[in-house]
């Protein structure tokens, strides 16, 4: 009896200590509505955009996805800190991303997290690409390619453009098998964004690869 | 009778009235895809060109230089990016993103900027 007692309460400590463990995505659903992040993401897919303007209209990125495209631990930190992804404003070009987005404490970020964990895509595999310095894709994303033109990165002396989300902490921030799948299958995810579609301009070979140098970022 | 005519008619207005939204615009395309490097005016200084990025994007409004192209030369520039003309791969190709009038409407878009006709 006492031995249960005190497995419980280990259980319990870690429990409280992790802030994870009664996180729960029904939860996290009903605090994303009440927070009215409804306001500026949509959760359910498919893609809705279809015309530049339906872009335009948006006020947040789609989050239909989230569960395959971010790392949870990230997401955790950043709903509870969210500091600028994109150097300019969104769908701006003139004005820059002064910050201020809505912020969620401990718990809530928590269930919040596991809700959009939950919004996953089909086509995002799991554990196919493993973040990896690798010639080739750094020859890509730096010389062959136009990344570093829009989306910031650990460079030397050029980091990158301004107009792409920054690709800096895409280490940290992004699941690699995403940026994969993302490469292929570009219009799945975004069918209107100001990034071309690389699938065809590069072979499956070159987006592993870049996709694998991309998510070394930190 | 009548009311299938009247059926008809409204069906054909509502048609006429969608169709130019459906019309590839080259002024809006141009802002959406090509002003983040090119400049809203043209002039080469959008946002992502910091200090330091490698090498300067087009200025369309300078009529001489864009007067050394061809429409079929923007077209094929447009399409395939930098290296098909011996440029710099910092401009992207967008034949996988744009559909052909789209190409058609910017290629009139970047002539209304540089006022001029091309080589041709
Ligand atoms: C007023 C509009 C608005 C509201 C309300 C809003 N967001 Fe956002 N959200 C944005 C914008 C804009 C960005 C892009 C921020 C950046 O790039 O720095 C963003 C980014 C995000 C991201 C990262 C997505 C990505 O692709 O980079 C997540 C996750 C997110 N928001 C969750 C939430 C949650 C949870 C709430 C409710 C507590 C919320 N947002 C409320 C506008 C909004
Ligand atoms: C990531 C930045 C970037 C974007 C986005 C971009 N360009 Fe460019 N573009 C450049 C750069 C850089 C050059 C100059 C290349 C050089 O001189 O080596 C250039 C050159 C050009 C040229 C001149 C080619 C020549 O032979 O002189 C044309 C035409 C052009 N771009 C059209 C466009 C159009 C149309 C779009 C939008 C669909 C676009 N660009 C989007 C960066 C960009």
């Amino acid at each position: 009896m006492r031995r249960t007692t005190t497995l419980w309460m280990t259980a319990g400590a870690l429990a409280l200590a992790s802030g994870a463990a009664w996180a729960d995505a029904a939860a996290g659903a009903k605090v994303f509505q009440a927070k009215k992040c409804t306001d500026c993401h949509y959760t359910d897919g498919p893609a809705r955009e279809k015309s530049l303007a339906d872009q335009l209209a948006k006020k947040g990125p789609e989050l239909w996805y989230a569960g395959s495209k971010f790392q949870k631990d990230w997401l955790g930190k950043w709903l509870q800190d969210p500091n600028p992804i994109r150097p300019l404003k969104y769908n701006s070009l003139t004005e820059k991303n002064t910050g201020g987005h809505p912020k969620l404490a401990g718990a809530e970020a928590a269930d919040v997290t596991e809700f959009l964990m939950s919004r996953t895509s089909p086509l995002v595999k799991g554990g196919e690409i493993k973040p990896k310095t690798n010639p080739k894709g750094r020859l890509v994303f730096t010389k062959n390619m136009p990344c570093s033109g829009c989306h910031q990165f650990p460079g030397q002396k050029f980091t990158g453009g301004m107009n792409g989300p920054s690709l800096a902490k895409a280490g940290e921030r992004l699941n690699p098998d995403w940026i994969f799948a993302y490469l292929k299958d570009t219009k799945t995810f975004k069918p209107v964004r100001q990034m071309p579609v690389f699938a065809g301009v590069l072979n499956e070979q070159d987006m592993k690869a870049v996709a694998e140098y991309v998510a070394t970022f930190k | 009778m009548r009311t299938l005519f009247h059926a008809a008619a409204l069906f054909l207005a509502a048609g006429l009235a969608v169709a130019p939204a459906f019309a590839a615009d080259g002024e809006q395309l141009y802002k959406f895809y090509c002003a983040q490097c090119h400049g809203l005016q043209g002039k080469g200084d959008g946002p992502n060109v910091v200090k330091d990025f490698p090498v300067d994007p087009r200025n369309f409004t300078r009529a001489d230089e864009m007067n050394k192209l061809s429409d079929a030369d923007i077209r094929n520039v447009i399409l395939d990016g930098g290296p098909v003309a011996n440029k710099s791969p910092m401009m992207p190709p967008w034949g996988k993103t744009l559909a052909k009038d789209e190409v058609d409407a910017l290629v009139k878009h970047l002539r209304v900027l540089c006022k001029c006709k091309g080589k041709s």
